[in-house]
């Protein structure tokens, strides 16, 4: 099964991972109409972190532990796909998932989806309608510097497992020239803001 | 060989699914007192507030054809005879079994039962309740209601009427709202903040001494300091006590051994299983979904296949119904505490030998799977833990990952 993985220090903290993921989610299907609407929900976010940054959502965890601990029958996983699924027309907005995810990947929020007068919770789907007819995830197809990579799990873990821990963390053809410039003016920047070098 | 559950509620539900699933062919038959297909007691309260009913059948409405389930419904069983492997029931049937799976759970506790003879006097426990309130609102125009009994089940009701529109008081005898789930300066909190945001009223050091009734039906309940409120009605739900009598002749619950077994032959699970906690080692009754669904998993993979063991419950848990106000905790409230406090949320830590001993997170969820990991695995983090709870982006995680916990020279 296909996994989203993270090559973060590939990141340039353009957000177009955010962006695109609004979009394929909001039931305008456009940018203008997501654009300042309350309901507008993004699963994907970039966090910075001093010098670093990269983005975030659900890692489909197997076994997921949001999936073990909802007890409204909202969160279940497609058996083909393997992508990890809450259903909001089940979701009370209980929090028993969020209580226990490790990563913070589900957040609550009012959304489009979300039939009853409340916050339901959401998360991640993996794109599944657009994974399950041959496409890739709308944050995926949006990166551009090859920071977000749609691959098969256990091919891609074990292909950087057994190569250098470098590959692994930066995946299998390495580092641009210019991305490593990139990196290199912005940690400087970053240390010289904080009062460093 | 034929299986019988006793209980058809979410272990019970689990339990079934997971034998069907993992090719069980014998004959199930499931007991319950009540007449619905295995339903979800977190949700229930939700179609109090509203929503509707069908979203209760957490793993569907047709749960008992799905999974080929004989289902003998509204006779409660009130024996076990583990000597003839059969069950009795109240209406006098008897069921024989092979293996028997006994998940009862709990009922509703009552300081005076007589008082569910007083028509709009209710549990706050069972879907039977939660149909019985809703008819009684919509026929008789309800617009006020008293809530006796603060803890988990009473504000989750006195939070769906509200919901609903009614204008509520929520009486508890403590100092403080979910006075299990907190300690005293987090359960102060969580009430001034759930008070605020609801305008519900909270009567707290107080209790209802008695009712009064008028034709049948009641009229108005008197509180401890002697002052009186006219109102149709009254939840009642200041406690719960386990199912456990028909097995055990008490309501101490059932005592289980790692494999979710009671005696030879017997498994049991959920809110009526004493089990261990997995990181303390207590035995108790730890009632959330999560305990009862891994119980029933155990103890489905131990009649199937002879091996696997509970891995221990944990007393977790987290309110946030109705309200986008969430309250998350679990452990126990000793040692030294670590808190932070911001706006609407608020966290507390409490720290043993550096471990995270227990943990009240309120106001918001959002670093509390993260804490809820390094409660379970046993790290040390009294170096980090108070810039992990103020962490304004609740990125500790991340920098843990990526090592930039420290200073920005460290990196350069």
């Amino acid at each position: 099964m296909k996994r989203i993985f993270v090559d973060y220090k590939k990141c340039l903290a353009c957000k177009a991972c955010e962006t695109a993921c609004a979009i394929e989610h909001h039931p305008g299907h456009s940018l203008l109409a997501a654009l300042g609407d309350r309901k507008t929900q993004v699963n994907v976010r970039v966090l910075g972190i001093e010098h670093e940054a990269f983005p975030l959502s659900c890692r489909h965890c197997e076994p997921a532990e949001c999936l073990n601990a909802c007890p409204s029958g909202a969160i279940t996983r497609d058996p083909e796909t393997g992508a990890v699924l809450l259903n909001p027309a089940l979701c009370k907005a209980c929090a028993m998932c969020a209580m226990v995810c490790p990563f913070d990947a589900i957040s609550f929020k009012h959304t489009h989806r979300a039939p009853f007068d409340r916050d339901v919770a959401y998360k991640c789907d993996l794109c599944n309608e657009r994974i399950k007819e041959g496409g890739t995830p709308a944050c995926v197809e949006a990166c551009h510097s090859g920071a977000l990579i749609y691959a098969e799990y256990d091919a891609t873990r074990s292909s950087r497992a057994a190569k250098s821990l470098r590959t692994y963390l930066l995946g299998a053809e390495g580092m641009p020239p210019l991305l490593e410039l990139f990196r290199e003016l912005r940690r400087k920047e970053f240390a010289r803001r904080s009062g460093g070098v | 060989m034929r299986v019988v559950t006793v209980g058809t509620g979410m272990a019970a539900a689990e339990f079934v699914q997971r034998l069907r699933l993992d090719g069980f062919d014998g004959e199930i038959v499931m007991c319950s007192d009540e007449d619905f297909a295995p339903y979800s007691p977190c949700v229930i309260p939700f179609y109090l507030a509203g929503e509707p009913l069908d979203t209760v059948y957490w793993k569907g409405k047709n749960f008992y054809d799905q999974y080929r389930v004989t289902a003998r419904l509204g006779d409660p069983v009130v024996e076990v005879d583990a000597e003839r492997n059969l069950v009795r029931t109240a209406a006098g049937r008897s069921e024989t079994y092979d293996r028997l799976f006994y998940a009862t759970g709990a009922r509703s506790w009552y300081p005076r039962p007589d008082w569910l003879q007083t028509t709009g006097v209710f549990g706050f426990k069972t879907l039977t309740d939660m149909v019985a309130i809703d008819r009684y609102v919509r026929k008789q125009g309800i617009t006020k209601a008293v809530v006796f009994g603060g803890g988990f089940i009473g504000v989750d009701a006195a939070l769906a009427l509200w919901h609903r529109g009614l204008e509520i008081t929520l009486v508890h005898r403590n100092t403080r709202l979910l006075s299990q789930m907190t300690d005293e300066d987090g359960g102060q909190f969580a009430t001034r903040k759930l008070a605020e945001k609801t305008g519900i009223k909270i009567r707290l050091k107080s209790t209802v001494e008695e009712i009064t009734a008028r034709n049948g039906q009641l009229a108005s309940v008197r509180f401890s300091d002697g002052s009186t409120m006219e109102t149709a009605l009254l939840i009642v739900s200041i406690g719960v006590s386990p199912n456990s009598e028909p097995l055990r002749g008490d309501d101490k619950g059932v005592p289980s051994d790692p494999q979710m077994q009671a005696e030879t032959g017997i498994y049991t699970a959920g809110d009526v299983a004493v089990t261990r906690h997995a990181v303390t080692g207590a035995s108790g009754i730890y009632a959330t979904y999560p305990n009862a669904m891994q119980q029933a998993r155990t103890a489905a993979r131990h009649l199937l296949h002879n091996d696997g063991a509970f891995s221990g419950s944990v007393n977790t848990n987290v309110l946030k119904k109705h309200i986008d106000f969430p309250i998350v905790s679990a452990g126990s409230f000793s040692g030294e505490a670590v808190t932070w406090q911001d706006g609407d949320i608020w966290r507390r830590v409490y720290l043993q030998d550096g471990k995270i001993n227990g943990y009240i997170i309120i106001g918001d969820t959002r670093m509390s799977g993260y804490i809820y990991q390094l409660y379970l695995s046993r790290k040390r983090v009294d170096q980090t833990i108070l810039k992990t709870l103020s962490a304004p982006q609740h990125d500790s995680y991340y920098r843990s990952m990526l090592g930039l916990g420290g200073s920005a020279m460290a990196m350069a």
